[in-house]
């Protein structure tokens, strides 16, 4: 029982990171039909603030809060300058944003000096149940995964943003002609899927460690998670996150981990072929 | 298409201008390198400089290891510089960054080689690499090549010197010390590369020699991050020593779930051999209570010339960054092969390679990381001290010192 309960714990853990780290490339992917593959480097990002706060002598759940906010700045510093440039032609968006990625990457690398670098929990310690005891950390995860995907599924889809978001998306041009500004919503859109990266990223490194590498597994899985999942809905990303994240700690259990491995790709693969438009194929009503 | 073929300039199409610039730009990044340096001594003898080529990962996923190794590389050069050289002529280094990535490491030290024409060639961190370099170094390039980390072993190709620990020198004292001191029942988690599969090969024989059993043996991609299952697996197989080959990025996380799940708790004993100083950043020293190591060097043996050594590189270094003087890098094999290199060259009294290479096959330090240290003829690999530690609070303990551990390689 008390193992049972280890492994279902340890799924949800995992799947709750993949999630986190998911919503907000899906986020971009969906609303602004690029796919950012400098999101890996934006959890980095995020991993490196809370390091920062850390050495500073600054609580590390102050770190974790600000990485939002860093990484969002970043965000929309990148878009005004860089990214909006992209907007017509995806295919040079991938390209451009791997660029960007690839210098920010060897950037932190050199400032950490390609080192392996712990950054402590915030919460430490066990929760313990008779038998059962799990990291407080981990529980913490899952909550704030929780709760961050309900605001943002509220945000994008219950307030006067997220519908001239969707506007902006669905037809630029109306949503112009009707007041709304595209390039200021573009801008923001980026900024908050740059800022729930970075969140992901500060609240994944106690867990991981920091090092320059951290964001580049997860991209790939993300990026799987996104075709998975469907571009264009705000839950279909979510959901493909929650898949890939589940197959990804539950595999292991049942298969050697080197096929457990290839094995996600390969499930991924055959449902994105069966199912091209993505899990939540009908996309927005 | 039209578009482009109109003679219009402000749409950004190649002009004969746009070309030549960029073709110059990118012939000059070619010919310099963006990744190479040249270090030539304060002073010049007319017989020239003898070249020095030091190949490394200083960017990529290994720059851990490649950005100690460059600098105890340059440190032992330095030092031999204001020394008065090797037969009175000064060390010119040629460093280039390997980047982590074999296809790079090729073209660059291929220039060492062919271009820069360099005397002897030290680095290459992981087998990978060195397996993608060797040729070009030894075979055609006709150089001497010295490998400084620690490996699997079984690299007996001549003119290719290793000064690094071998299977035999980290395992042969530590599996009967870790049967002794956490049980008999072994798990050997591991990344799957080669490294991990040679080595297992060697302990699980070490293991099952001393009375011990392996109840489990598992690989993982090099990027897991995730270990539920492992750990789940180690603790229903009541595992008592957990021999891990699991690298970075995965070490820190499978340590971590490792004392989550509660190994440590129960009594249970982590080893790792390429445990070093630098690796103590990596989890919180109660996730890693306990570990054992064996390593050729560790910061707080007993040995003046290693504390030596060790403050001269905290001096030149300290205030950058956190990167320390360690074992795990190959950053000792790195000086203990400049300093065996030297020893070599004054004896043949000469630079090219079949002198050179006769001499280092008996070469001899006084004095070293951890200790002297001298190649076993016909082997190409060297007799080093081997130290166990164990950490305890964040810090090694010295448990065990075997003094000059023979290889038993190539033999």
């Amino acid at each position: 029982m008390e193992g049972a309960f280890q492994v279902l714990f340890n799924i949800l853990s995992f799947t709750s990171i993949m999630v986190l780290v998911v919503l907000g490339l899906g986020v971009i992917a969906s609303m602004m039909g690029i796919f950012n593959f400098a999101h890996g480097e934006f959890l980095l990002l995020g991993g490196y603030t809370a390091y920062l706060f850390d050495i500073w002598g600054l609580p590390v759940w102050l770190g974790i809060a600000a990485a939002p906010f860093v990484v969002g700045f970043v965000g929309v510093v990148l878009e005004r300058t860089i990214i909006h440039r992209f907007y017509a032609a995806p295919i040079v968006a991938m390209l451009g944003t791997y660029a960007i990625g690839l210098i920010i990457r060897e950037s932190v690398r050199g400032l950490i000096s390609g080192m392996y670098l712990r950054v402590p929990e915030p919460l430490v310690g066990m929760f313990s149940v008779g038998d059962i005891s799990v990291s407080k950390w981990r529980v913490a995860v899952i909550v704030i995964t929780i709760l961050v995907v309900t605001g943002s599924y509220i945000l994008l889809n219950r307030t006067s943003f997220g519908l001239r978001v969707r506007a902006s998306l669905e037809n630029p041009e109306l949503a112009r002609a009707s007041g709304i500004s595209t390039s200021q919503i573009y801008a923001a859109t980026f900024a908050f899927g740059a800022a729930l990266a970075g969140l992901a990223g500060a609240m994944m490194v106690p867990l991981f460690s920091l090092y320059a590498d951290m964001g580049l597994r997860f991209l790939i899985q993300g990026f799987l998670a996104v075709m998975l999942g469907g571009i264009g809905t705000f839950e279909g990303p979510v959901l493909g996150g929650g898949v890939i994240g589940a197959m990804t700690a539950g595999l292991p259990h049942m298969v050697n981990p080197i096929l457990a491995d290839v094995l996600v790709f390969v499930i991924a693969i055959v449902l994105v072929k069966m199912k091209p438009m993505g899990l939540l194929a009908k996309g927005r009503k | 298409m039209t578009k482009v073929i109109k003679n219009d300039r402000t749409e950004g199409q190649l002009t004969r201008r746009s070309f030549l610039q960029s073709a110059m730009w990118m012939s000059g990044a070619v010919a310099t390198g963006l990744g190479s340096w040249v270090f030539p001594a304060k002073w010049s003898h007319a017989a020239g400089p003898i070249k020095v080529g030091i190949a490394t990962d200083l960017t990529g996923p290994i720059a851990f290891g490649g950005i100690p190794c460059s600098r105890i590389a340059k440190l032992a050069i330095d030092q031999i510089n204001d020394n008065g050289g090797i037969l009175g002529r000064p060390l010119e280094m040629y460093l280039e960054d390997t980047a982590s990535n074999e296809q790079i490491a090729v073209g660059v030290v291929r220039k060492l080689v062919q271009r820069n024409r360099v005397d002897v060639v030290l680095g290459g961190i992981t087998s990978s690499m060195r397996n993608a370099i060797k040729d070009i170094i030894v075979g055609r390039g006709r150089t001497l090549y010295i490998y400084p980390q620690l490996y699997e072993g079984r690299e007996c190709t001549p003119n290719l010197f290793c000064t690094g620990p071998t299977p035999a020198q980290q395992c042969d004292d530590l599996i009967p010390w870790l049967i002794a001191n956490g049980g008999k029942r072994f798990a050997l988690p591991s990344a799957n590369y080669v490294w991990p599969h040679v080595l297992n090969e060697y302990a699980r024989k070490s293991i099952e020699d001393n009375g011990g059993e392996v109840v489990l043996e598992e690989y993982y991609p090099l990027d897991q991050v995730e270990y539920g299952a492992t750990v789940k697996k180690i603790m229903d197989e009541k595992v008592d020593v957990v021999f891990n080959t699991v690298i970075p990025p995965g070490l820190g996380p499978f340590i971590k779930q490792l004392y989550e799940g509660g190994f440590l708790k129960r009594g249970g004993r982590l080893s790792c051999v390429y445990y070093d100083e630098n690796a103590l950043n990596i989890n919180s020293p109660q996730e890693m209570e306990g570990l054992a190591s064996c390593l050729d060097y560790f910061q707080n043996i007993e040995d003046p010339f290693s504390a030596e050594l060790q403050a001269a590189y905290q001096k030149r270094h300290a205030h950058k960054d956190k990167v320390l003087f360690s074992a795990g890098s190959g950053s000792t094999g790195m000086y203990r092969g400049v300093k065996l290199w030297e020893a070599a060259v004054t004896e043949a009294g000469a630079v090219d390679r079949d002198s050179v290479a006769a001499a280092l096959d008996h070469a001899k330090i006084a004095n070293g990381p951890g200790g002297p240290s001298n190649m076993v003829p016909g082997t190409y690999h060297c007799q080093m001290n081997m130290y166990i530690a164990v950490a305890k609070g964040g810090k090694y303990e010295i448990i065990s010192k075997a003094d000059q551990v023979h290889p038993k390689e190539c033999g």
